[in-house]
């Protein structure tokens, strides 16, 4: 009979019920040792009260940010990882939710973030977390309360409303300066704007002194230090000529720069956040529970994060591995598609390697974990991912001008001062010196990349291809060399029917009508696509990692792998034969790969499969093989090596795997139809399922850079004739009035033309050799 | 044109009056998460 075991409660086979039985020698000793110091009544009456919750202790929840709402609740976000899909959002939250003096609990499935409000004193965050963590997920320290770009975001706000009314005020003043305007109108309008100007350039803009600030300290000359003194000598001005009711103030010119810059500063906060997800949604693909086997064979359900190298697990058909292991017993075809990208499912046996995340499709092992938690494969990755994305911002072209610029507006700004004061009196010197400061104001300088960038990401978004940022997209134009993945990026990533007669697919479908396993779906698939309706199979019989037996007509059919590539239907009649299965290379790939040598690219081939299969593929297509049979860290490393030897590297590939490539290269590019993992660990996304987008996207990139340099050329001679005109005391609110705006419309109209450019380009392309060469279908090896 | 002396106050008054409502639904959330809202219809609970 079933008795359970006295010290731990296993189910232990024994004919003794007794109180007296113990599943191993380890509870008959823990048991001896309770009794004999003489706790045994109180330990195993309360032992619950004491049990350690699972791991959300000693984590460090007391240094988590907690806000402190109106209501008297305390507010603070944490990141929960594991979560995987819209149920384990469901789940958390209910759970959360029926804590006691629990106000609100939200979880973000897209972000892993949870919000959680309570009030203070009837429950606390290491409570919450260690409910989190006994649901099997993994709750984490956040470091931040609330989303780091709030606070910009009402900067924003404040400062875009003020500066849309600040134009409107100015315009009324410029026009009166030509038409006339009673001064009492003039008056009004300059002590409102006055007011509107003030939040911004006291309040608005303080990241920018905090950079410039920051950077003066570290003795570098930031792009916020021509900004911040650019914003207070414009305000000071401002006031200064209110005030004395003298000059034009240029409100709207301290306006448009701060809302601007600030609208730039928002975009990359929110790129950031989502570039942080990356490394999340690797983790996520991780299982949260494991079967784990017993000394004496029975199996306890446990959270991936007990698990211990030594230990026995079980995985079922369907499952994923929680850990990395061998192979005690059993056999079964496992999908390694989170490591390699292959979609064709390999066969492991009893001493095989396998690892986690990958997940088990036909049969059933047993394995002893030799790594889990943090030392698997798969959270190495995620880890190598997480550094990869948290690398140095690049140092943006605009800001290598800034030192440049700073220097050269303060020396001719002395330079003026110490002249005039020469010549004509320190009194008669301050209003040039001011005039030069202010007229100096970067505007068109420092929008001339924010503006460029962007009409270069639209001009590539409605050519199918998303990139993130600007900062990336500027990189795009420097691309020389472009790194394929072969897997659903040249090819369409999934097995495909090639060739079979219509019979052997009839009963082929039949057998594999209600199997998930991709080749199963291949040729029911083509069964549908050739019109043949699936007959019923009865006993059907799938055994792990070799075939499906059924009977379909009355007859018993067979149907297993064959050589490599091909499966082998075996039976009584006729319809016994082969289906040749593989992986087609997308039909465009070929005229896509031409366009991108037309404009200047090596294109080379990085994949995790077969160097034969590779060959095939790289000859169809026309591109070197750079590496075959490469591992996702090894490709990183290749993309890392040409980029030491100063090529710019373009990477497009799409499975969870190709994240550390896609963060290593220069540019990282994912195929939008592959894992979301690689979507985010990408600096952009192909809309669509074909490589073209590439090709347009550098050309829309080269469009954009050449575009910046132009403006930044252009707004360096006009700051130089304006600034010139200034130090010798000529200009006046008609010169400002007119220089000011011309300059940034200059800019925006720049701006606008890369459209044109690349449009002119577009067509030049496909005047030439993009027809579509439709690729023949090719085998490819297990 | 003395009308202005007194509107153009009032129109700053008003837009006043939104950039408080965009600053409460700030500090409400509102913007902290674009990406799943759209999605939540989708659970059944």
């Amino acid at each position: 009979m079933t008795v359970r075991c006295a010290h731990c409660g296993t189910a232990v086979e024994s004919d003794r019920d007794d109180g007296e039985v113990f599943c191993c020698a380890g509870c008959r000793v823990a048991s001896e040792l309770i009794r004999d110091a003489g706790a045994a009544e109180e330990y195993y009456a309360r032992r619950a009260e004491y049990a350690p919750r699972p791991t959300a202790e000693a984590k460090g929840w007391e240094s988590v940010e907690v806000e402190r709402t109106p209501r008297g609740t305390s507010r603070a976000r944490i990141q929960v990882d594991g979560l995987r899909c819209a149920s384990c959002v469901w789940v958390t939250e209910r759970v959360l939710g029926a804590v006691q003096g629990v106000e609100l609990a939200e979880v973000s499935y897209a972000s892993g973030r949870a919000t959680l409000e309570w009030e203070p004193g009837r429950t606390d965050l290491s409570e919450l977390a260690g409910r989190v963590s006994a649901l099997g997920y993994r709750p984490r320290v956040l470091g931040e309360s609330a989303p780091a770009d709030r606070a910009l975001l009402v900067r924003l706000g404040v400062a875009t409303f003020a500066a849309m009314n600040l134009m409107l005020l100015s315009a009324a003043l410029y026009a009166g300066w030509f038409g006339g305007m009673a001064p009492r109108f003039v008056a009004l309008f300059e002590w409102t704007s006055l007011v509107l100007a003030t939040p911004v350039a006291l309040w608005a803009a303080t990241p920018f002194y905090r950079g410039a600030w920051t950077g003066l300290r570290a003795g570098v000359l930031h792009m916020d230090l021509p900004i911040a003194i650019a914003v207070s000598v414009l305000y000071g001005h401002g006031v200064v000529s209110t005030v004395t009711g003298s000059g034009d103030p240029y409100f709207d010119s301290l306006g448009m720069l701060v809302a601007l810059l600030l609208t730039g500063r928002v975009l990359e906060a929110r790129g950031r956040e989502r570039a942080s997800g990356a490394a999340r949604a690797l983790a996520a693909t991780l299982p949260s529970e494991a079967r784990r086997l017993g000394v004496d064979g029975h199996t306890e359900t446990v959270p991936v994060g007990v698990l211990v190298p030594g230990d026995r697990v079980a995985v079922g058909a369907g499952e994923e591995v929680p850990a990395d292991g061998t192979v005690l017993a059993g056999g079964a075809a496992v999908r390694t598609s989170v490591l390699t990208g292959e979609a064709d499912p390999e066969a492991v046996g009893e001493g095989d390697p396998v690892f986690a995340g990958t997940v088990v499709e036909r049969g059933s092992l047993t394995l002893a974990v030799e790594a889990a938690g943090n030392a698997t494969l798969v959270s190495e990755m995620a880890e190598e991912l997480e550094r990869a994305t948290d690398r140095a911002p690049r140092t943006a072209g605009s800001d290598r001008l800034a030192p440049w610029f700073t220097g050269a507006t303060l020396t001719v700004a002395t330079a003026t001062a110490w002249v005039w004061t020469a010549l004509a009196g320190w009194n008669a010197a301050l209003a040039p010196t001011i005039a030069v400061l202010v007229v100096a104001c970067p505007c068109a300088l420092a929008l001339a990349r924010p503006l460029g960038a962007a009409a270069g990401l639209g001009a590539a978004a409605r050519r199918g291809l998303f990139i993130r940022s600007g900062d990336s997209l500027l990189d795009l134009a420097a691309v020389d060399l472009v790194v394929l993945d072969k897997t659903g990026t040249l090819t369409l990533g999934a097995p495909d029917v090639i060739a079979a007669r219509d019979d052997t697919i009839r009963v082929a479908s039949a057998l594999e009508r209600w199997s998930a396993h991709p080749v199963a779906r291949a040729i029911v698939a083509e069964a549908i696509r050739r019109g043949i309706p699936l007959p019923d199979a009865q006993a059907v019989v799938e055994t792990p990692g070799t075939g499906v037996t059924g009977r379909v007509d009355g007859a018993t059919w067979r149907l297993e792998a064959g050589d490599s590539g091909e499966v082998r239907l075996g039976g009584p009649g006729s319809a016994a034969g082969t289906i040749r299965l593989g992986d087609r290379v997308r039909s465009d790939s070929r005229a896509a790969v031409e366009t991108l040598r037309s404009i200047g690219m090596e294109v080379v081939l990085l994949t995790g499969d077969h160097p034969e299969v590779a060959r095939r593929i790289a000859e169809e297509v026309g591109v070197n093989v750079a590496g075959a049979r490469v591992r996702p860290d090894q490709k990183a490393e290749w993309i890392r090596d040409r980029i030491d030897e100063g090529r710019v590297v373009l990477f497009a590939g799409d499975g969870l795997n190709d994240g550390p490539a896609l963060a290593a290269a220069s540019v990282g590019v994912a195929m939008g139809t592959g894992a979301a993992g690689a979507v985010l660990a990408a600096d952009g996304v192909v809309g669509v399922p074909s490589l073209r987008p590439l090709a347009a996207g550098l050309r829309a990139a080269g469009a954009a850079r050449r575009t910046v340099g132009r403006s930044r050329i252009r707004s360096v001679i006009y700051n130089v004739v304006a600034v010139a005109l200034a130090a010798v005391g000529w200009v006046n609110p008609l010169v400002a009035a007119v220089l000011m705006p011309a300059s940034s419309l200059l800019v925006v109209a720049g701006a606008m033309s890369v459209e044109r450019s690349v449009r002119a380009d577009d067509s030049a392309a496909t005047g030439g050799s993009a027809q579509a060469a439709d690729a023949e279908p090719l085998g490819r090896a297990a | 044109m003395n009308a202005l002396l007194f509107l153009v106050p009032v129109a700053l008054g008003l837009g006043v009056v939104f950039v408080i409502l965009f600053l409460i639904a700030v500090h409400r959330g509102q913007f902290d998460d674009l990406d799943d809202p759209p999605e939540r219809i989708l659970h059944d609970d």
